[in-house]
């Protein structure tokens, strides 16, 4: 019986795992098949030269080029708000905080976790709209606010995998340090920290994810379709998520459809560089610090 | 045995009346004993008697552990100064530097061999240079481990032996100039080679630092410890010294009995 029910359970494991890889095969081939024939100099810069595209000296108006950038604006810059923040939250919690301010603050983290993006993008709209008719008046949607908005949605996964991750560490490693005389700070920077760094990154992998595809938090803060690229960190923006909505919803001949399939494809494209670029970082740092 | 000793004019560490709870449990209980400069103290006990849990109270590493309760004295004298320990009469890091420690288990960091014994005297002394290449080296010579790793220092210390790790550890924890060593089964995950190895190398730094180990290996203690406590649900249960050590008939049957 219990060899039965082990065969069973190892037979459905192996099942799911098969499942999961079909699952990601089947849906990269089919963005592939329908969007591959579409990903060209067109679909990026539509009419413009790529060159006066990239140099910004002339306007796209039908390519997704401004949405690329302002993709990658936003995913930069809620990363940047985000990752220090989540990051030090996470070490707050796992190495400072008592039983108590731990619950109270976890607690604080899960509801942010379940917070839905639309809501999100409604706060930031409210606070855009609380600081017009307060102090500052010529406040309006941008940039800016779409990744404060977006930063606030992802927050939780690097707290909580960077909690998770310290959290993990043995505890003969975490008595090293101190053994060896050094601080209680000196011990996190120099041993806790790099010894979680490749949980830290799988939350950053995932906030990163995450800020990429969001598209109701951006849809209220800030993102405008064929805004162009955005002039400055208070400019409205494009962002690929929300073209690729654009485009399927309203699109009104196969040709289109195709291009939001394409732009589809340069979104995953465009995350999976942005995963691959924090998985080289890291490997430099872990590099680094393992050696110097 | 009487469970109380009177403080020794030449000791360098002083216990007198130890007790250590963890969230509530008692752990150990009213402990006296005393370390002498020169000599290597070997505490024996049944595992769970806190063996460990006395080692760390030297260097007060038991308070990384939530709900850690001790009361009592630790007295060093360190540099020609006496003081308790749990008094602040030190800095944490520098009482620890100061008091090394070596795991059961080689705690080698994931680093090369170099920056095992580089980090901590960066970090905690701002050694740098050609004075932190100097001191490495005359740590790993004086762990004997400098002609088997000096080629390859950049290497990552997870490649060594285990005997190597636990030298290692012991060099790591020599770099930073301590007074006191406390060795927690340093010979324990070994085999008998790398054992043999380390236990010769503890009889030469005894004569330069005072040490407390903890060994659960009856002959080992016999052939390297001057003092032997007896430790039994946290309490000494008896010390053993002397012509004790050296029968091994007598030596068993005081453990026995002891046990």
């Amino acid at each position: 019986m219990k060899k039965n029910l082990d065969f069973l359970m190892t037979g459905y494991a192996r099942l799911c795992a098969v499942a999961v890889f079909l699952a990601t095969s089947l849906l990269l081939g089919f963005l592939i098949k329908r969007g591959l024939s579409s990903v060209d100099l067109k679909l990026f810069f539509g009419d413009t030269h790529w060159l006066s595209a990239i140099t910004g000296t002339q306007p796209v108006f039908e390519g997704i080029w401004p949405a690329v950038v302002g993709t990658l604006f936003l995913v930069l810059l809620s990363s940047a708000i985000s990752i220090p923040t989540g990051v030090a939250s996470g070490v707050y919690l796992s190495e400072y905080a008592s039983g108590r301010v731990r619950s109270f603050l976890g607690f604080a983290v899960d509801v942010l976790s379940g917070t839905p993006s639309i809501v999100m993008g409604l706060f930031g709209f409210t606070m855009i709209l609380f600081l017009r008719n307060t102090l500052l008046p010529q406040a309006r949607p941008s940039l800016f606010l779409a990744a404060v908005c977006i930063a606030l949605l992802i927050l939780p996964y690097v707290i909580r995998t960077t909690q998770t991750a310290l959290e993990a560490i043995p505890e003969h490693l975490r008595l090293l340090g101190p053994s060896l005389g050094l601080s209680h700070w000196h011990n996190i920077r120099y041993l806790l920290v790099p010894l979680a760094g490749r949980g830290i990154l799988s939350g950053v992998i995932l906030a990163i994810g995450r800020a990429a595809e969001d598209t109701a938090v951006i849809l209220l803060t800030g993102v405008v379709a064929r805004a162009g690229l955005p002039a400055s960190l208070w400019d409205k923006f494009e962002a690929l998520p929300f073209r690729i909505y654009y485009l399927a919803a309203e699109h009104r001949s196969q040709a289109e459809l195709d291009q939001g399939f394409g732009a589809a494809l340069v979104l995953l494209l465009l995350t999976g560089f942005l995963f691959l670029a924090a998985f080289f970082l890291h490997a430099k740092f872990e590099k680094r610090w393992k050696t110097h | 045995m009487e469970n109380t000793l009177a403080p020794s004019s030449s000791a360098t560490v002083t216990i007198r009346d130890l007790s250590v709870a963890f969230s509530g449990k008692m752990v150990l209980n009213s402990v006296d004993l005393a370390l002498c400069p020169g000599e290597l103290t070997v505490i024996v006990g049944p595992s769970g008697s806190g063996k460990s849990t006395l080692l760390r109270a030297v260097n007060r590493l038991n308070e990384c552990f939530p709900g850690c309760r001790t009361r009592g004295e630790v007295r060093i004298r360190l540099d020609g100064r006496w003081g308790n320990v749990y008094d602040d009469f030190l800095p944490l890091p520098e009482l620890r530097r100061k008091a090394g420690m070596v795991f059961q288990t080689p705690g080698v960091l994931p680093f090369s061999i170099r920056k095992n014994l580089a980090m901590p005297l960066k970090t905690t002394l701002g050694i740098a240079g050609s004075v932190l290449a100097e001191r490495i080296e005359r740590a790993l010579r004086e762990a004997s481990l400098w002609e088997e790793v000096k080629d390859r220092l950049d290497d990552a210390a997870t490649t060594l032996s285990g005997g190597q790790q636990q030298r290692l550890c012991l060099a790591r924890a020599l770099a930073l100039e301590p007074q006191i060593l406390l060795l927690d089964e340093p010979t324990a995950s070994l085999d008998f080679r790398a054992a043999r190895k380390i236990e010769q190398l503890l009889t030469s730094l005894k004569q330069r630092y005072t040490v407390l180990a903890v060994s659960h290996s009856l002959g080992q203690t016999r052939r390297l410890a001057d003092k032997v406590y007896v430790l039994r649900e946290g309490v000494i249960g008896q010390e053993i010294s002397g012509e004790c050590l050296q029968d091994p008939k007598t030596f068993e049957k005081l453990i026995e009995d002891a046990f």
